[in-house]
């Protein structure tokens, strides 16, 4: 799904603690008040999720009563548990493969574009970039029946299936590191990529030392919110799916709450959950890590003697 | 001293984004509105595009006008209850994101980045595995009866999943917030607190403060969170789909997806989602100018 | 760095819907000969394309009991060769309605053919016409598929089903006589039977304590309001249009009276508003799990529905109703090779395997559905203990397919009436 990015961003940067906050003549009775309803959202927000991983290891066949403890829906059930479903198995392996590959094309594109809007002034960027944020308040299913519609229509050299599924799912998260990086981009100025040309780069010299560096954390950002979204797909990826080869984990969630759940569908859950918490919290360290070395090569004396 | 030798640079790097968005935006627009406007065979009535806009057939879109203001208009409930229903979602929303929000940019102190983190975290929790946690809880021997009959003592007897609309809504409510809680609290964070506090020298507390300075500058934000989030919803069916399963509860997506998949009526589909799309395009725009206006702000 | 006022200008939209028209024609000739998979009826009328024409004529065959009809074999769709060898390493794509196949039948297929490393891929559809939709557009190539009569005439002129050859299929001798001579497949060039079934009502006696059946017309517990919010009707076009039009006295289930289809309508909008239904065909697990109290439902639902009971909750409770005198929608599925499927011959070896008896009654005790096998006898269904007693009225008695009312095809005007009923039907009151 979507969001604005400088927000995004700016968020990450907050919870370093960068702004002081002064509470300086509030009222305590509205900030506890206020707190209050933070808790109890966070709690309404997250506790049925914490429930659902909860029964993801039940002994039994229930998914609202608890019967014990065991490990079962992961692997020794024998036709249901994650280990022994084929089909459990395909939708996690799908939906991480459609997730890399997707992420790896919408980022390169999405920054490189973004680059390109910066410093491209025309009708033709303009435009694509309206239509690139319409993409993000369209409905997808609006999105989705386009596609669904061109594959079947036109001479497509790929029909529905996997390859119809990152296209659509390209399309869709497009807007995400061309708004994230392009607020970046804004911030940073030209001032770093002048400094660089006037010691001698040239412009794509400028651009690969001088830039992207300093848009990486950027970048770090958009690549975890796109994979993260991607994992978590759903009307794209059903419209464009072909045979169960083809299925994510979000349809087989879709498919089975409708028939016959066991908590094996909760283990699914769980595991993607899993994936997505470390895909995060691996970009929040590499974003870390990365600001603390930046501290260090931000000067332009550095620079130059790079070049 | 601007080098001339940059200028093709850019529009090279700017390229493939440009053709892919041609290619896998626009393109596969035009071919919606060519089904839509295009023929159905007689026998097994698989709709046939047909490409040259002049030659470009009105029935099935005139079907799905009929069905919506016609004499047997019976699309037009669905719209107006997926209206009602959004409508009532995001207000919900709004309602239950501010308060949150304010307090995070507001009075979260140290806490904030850990409230951040998990404001942030159903952002990266399986939209469909939200809803798999409710539909859980709402069981009729879920948590939910459980509690509110407080273990059986008190009778009442409520069935969640039954096609009651106020599951619905809750089931948007509950999957879409997280994207109105980042833009509303990215929006608040930005009022300066050297303002707030400007204002409060100035005499104003409490209420005031908050109705004369607060408000006013976060709208820019509300609007931005609620078309963030309403445009997405007026497209939701799989909602309706899981929580509910009755005619009674069908949204716009629900039509659209039944069309899909009824043969011979993808080209009834195309219709109803253009005219969907038409009449989204305003506030789509809208959003998109007040995106490039906060740019610009910034 | 500031964005131009107006991305898109008045002058650059009336530029690019310029471009539209000769844009038409560089998608025109983009444009696939047919769409993805079967060739359309204007195609073959213009003489064929590219790919295989259609013998379509101008009005379908529609099949009855009162008018059998034995299909044509389309030229360049004759049925395969005799004595070949099933492909090897082959996944063998099977698309069926979901939880209608026992997983363990599947396996175990798949051992008895390990020799040929065979693989069996199963994918589920929501209803018929989700199916048709999906296999027309070719966009998966299945082998094998699970269907019912709606769509016989359209499968065969699309060419979309494969006929079968018969050497392959020995097993058929393991099932009534009857469906080597159907009235919608004579000779059974293209069909192998896989279960029969009724359509009726059940429902949870711990719940519901009323003897649904015992009421005048029990359909009418959809029109009731007794039992708001509780119940379902099948996520099945046809059947509930069948339905509505029983419980209003009628007999023709595939009727094209306007002034019939009318009342229908009415009487489904009612329905909505005076009982609320959901629309599923999930009933055999939400009646177990208490979800719902009632549900039309198929003879096969609630038998399955044994396995779904949560604990501490006893089988027993479950009940079904269908006219006892067989004077409801009966029907059977039965088996389809897939001309899009890649491994013919290992499709020929699937059905034969299905068809036979013991594989038959085991995959039967799982999906609940029953199997119209010689060796299994109505009574013996109860005495043997296959059927518990408090679901005896799920067994489909063979003399019922004599009075009985199939969901016919429907011609293409009168399957567009229905559409438009459905349509209506879902998009709520």
């Amino acid at each position: 799904m979507t969001v604005s990015a400088a927000p995004a961003e700016a968020i990450l940067e907050e919870s370093r603690g960068s702004r002081p906050r002064r509470l300086r003549g509030s009222s305590d009775a509205r900030a506890y008040g206020l707190g209050t309803i933070t808790v109890v959202y966070l709690l309404w927000a997250l506790v049925p999720v914490a429930i659902t991983v909860l029964f993801s290891f039940n002994e039994g066949r229930s998914r609202s009563t608890w019967q014990g403890f065991s490990l079962r829906w992961y692997t020794w059930d024998p036709t249901g548990s994650v280990l022994n479903d084929e089909s459990i198995r395909t939708a996690l392996m799908h939906t991480v493969t459609l997730a890399i590959i997707a992420t790896s094309i919408t980022v390169p594109l999405g920054v490189l574009f973004a680059l390109a809007l910066d410093r491209w002034r025309g009708r033709i960027p303009a435009g694509a970039n309206f239509l690139a944020l319409i993409t993000f308040v369209i409905p997808e299913i609006a999105l989705a029946i386009g596609l669904l519609f061109m594959v079947t229509y036109l001479a497509t050299p790929f029909g529905l299936g996997a390859w119809a599924q990152v296209i659509g799912l390209v399309t869709f998260q497009l807007a995400y590191p061309i708004v994230i990086c392009r607020a970046r981009l804004l911030t940073i100025g030209s001032h770093y990529e002048e400094a660089a040309r006037d010691l001698g780069a040239s412009a794509i010299g400028a651009v690969r030392r001088v830039i992207l560096p300093m848009l990486f954390p950027a970048i770090l950002v958009s690549a975890t919110l796109v994979f993260a979204d991607v994992l978590d797909d759903f009307v794209i990826v059903r419209y464009l799916s072909s045979d169960a080869s083809t299925e994510t984990t979000s349809m087989r969630i879709y498919q089975t709450a409708r028939a016959a759940p066991t908590p094996a569908l909760n283990a699914m859950a769980t595991i993607i959950l899993v994936v997505s918490t470390l895909v995060i919290v691996l970009g929040w360290l590499l974003y870390r890590r990365w600001l603390k070395r930046q501290g260090q090569a931000t000067d332009l004396g550095s620079f130059a003697g790079n070049l | 001293m601007k080098d001339r030798s940059t200028r093709p640079l850019w529009p090279i790097l700017g390229l493939p984004a440009i053709v892919w968005i041609v290619l896998f935006f626009f393109v596969p627009f035009y071919v919606v509105l060519c089904v839509a406007f295009g023929v159905v065979d007689p026998i097994f009535r698989s709709p046939i595009p047909v490409w040259n806009p002049l030659e470009w057939q009105f029935s099935q879109m005139g079907v799905v006008w009929d069905r919506l203001v016609g004499p047997d208009n019976f699309y037009l409930p669905a719209v107006i209850r997926t209206l009602v229903y959004v409508a009532i979602a995001v207000t919900s929303c709004l309602l239950i994101a501010f308060p949150v929000a304010y307090f995070t940019a507001r009075y979260a102190g140290k806490y904030r980045g850990l409230v951040l983190a998990l404001l942030i975290a159903p952002f990266w929790i399986s939209y469909m595995m939200r809803m798999l946690s409710w539909i859980n809880l709402l069981q009729p021997e879920g948590l939910v009866n459980t509690v509110i009959t407080m273990g059986g003592l008190i009778p009442i007897d409520i069935n969640w999943l039954s096609g009651n609309p106020f599951t619905v809504v809750m089931g948007l409510i509950y999957g879409y917030i997280p994207y109105m809680l980042l833009p509303l609290f990215a929006a608040l964070d930005r009022i300066s607190p050297s303002l707030i506090e400007a204002a409060r020298d100035l005499g104003a507390t409490g209420m005031d403060l908050f109705r004369r300075v607060i408000l006013p500058m976060s709208v820019p934000g509300i609007v931005a969170g609620s078309l963030l989030i309403a445009l997405p919803m007026m497209g939701d069916y799989f909602t309706s789909d899981m929580l509910s399963k009755s005619p009674n509860t069908a949204m716009i997506g629900n039509l659209v997806n039944l069309s899909i998949v009824t043969p011979g009526q993808a080209g009834q589909a195309g219709a109803l989602l253009i005219l969907v799309l038409l009449v989204l395009l305003a506030p789509m725009v809208l959003y998109t100018r007040s995106n490039a206006k906060a740019e610009v702000r910034s | 760095m500031v964005q131009p006022r107006r991305p898109l200008s008045r002058r650059r939209l009336l530029q690019t819907s310029a471009l539209a028209v000769p844009g038409s024609w560089a998608l025109a000739a983009c444009a696939r000969a047919q769409p993805l998979g079967g060739p359309t009826g204007a195609a073959s009328a213009s003489g064929g394309t590219a790919g295989g024409a259609t013998s379509a004529p101008a009005e379908l065959q529609i099949a009855s009991p009162t008018n059998p009809v034995k299909w044509p074999i389309n030229p360049g769709n004759e049925p395969i060769a005799s004595g070949l060898e099933p492909e090897s390493n082959a996944t063998l794509r099977v698309y069926n309605y979901p939880d209608y196949l026992d997983k363990g039948v599947i396996k175990d297929f798949q051992k008895e053919y390990a020799d040929y490393n065979v693989k069996v891929e199963y994918s589920s559809f929501n209803d018929y016409p989700e199916a048709l939709t999906k296999i027309r557009s070719g966009s998966v190539p299945y082998d094998v598929t699970f269907m019912s009569y709606n769509y016989m005439a359209r499968l065969v002129y699309g060419n979309l089903i494969r006929p079968l050859n018969h050497d392959y299929i020995p097993n058929i001798s393991d099932v009534w006589e009857e469906f080597q001579n159907p009235w919608y497949d004579q000779g059974w060039q293209y069909t192998a039977p896989y279960v029969i079934y009724t359509t009726g009502i059940g429902w949870r006696a711990d719940i519901i304590p009323e003897d649904i059946g015992a009421r005048p017309d029990p359909y009418d517990v959809f029109w009731d309001s007794k039992y708001a919010g509780e119940i379902a009707v099948l996520d099945d076009d046809r059947e509930v249009i069948g339905m509505t039009i029983l419980r209003d006295g009628g007999t023709d289930v595939n009727t094209s009276d306007p002034a019939v289809l009318r009342a229908t309508r009415d009487a489904m909008l009612e329905m909505l508003s005076i009982s609320r239904p959901r629309v599923t065909i999930t009933g055999y697990t939400d009646i177990p799990e208490g979800v719902l109290s009632l549900s039309q439902c198929w003879s096969g639902d609630m038998l399955t529905g044994q396995f779904y009971m949560p604990d501490g909750v006893d089988p027993s409770v479950l009940r079904y109703w269908s006219p006892p005198d067989g004077r409801g929608v009966i029907g059977n599925d039965f088996m389809l090779a897939l001309k899009g499927g890649e491994n013919p011959v290992m499709a020929h070896h699937f059905i034969n395997y299905m068809l036979n008896d013991a594989v038959s009654r085991k995959n039967s005790s799982w999906i609940g559905y029953q199997p119209p096998l010689r060796s299994l006898t109505p009574d013996m269904m109860v005495a043997d203990g296959l059927v518990p007693a408090n679901l005896a009225s799920a067994v489909v008695k063979p003399e019922w397919f004599q009075v009985g009312y199939p969901l016919l095809e429907l011609s293409p005007e009168v399957e567009t009436e229905y559409q438009a009923i459905w349509q209506q039907f879902k998009a709520g009151a």
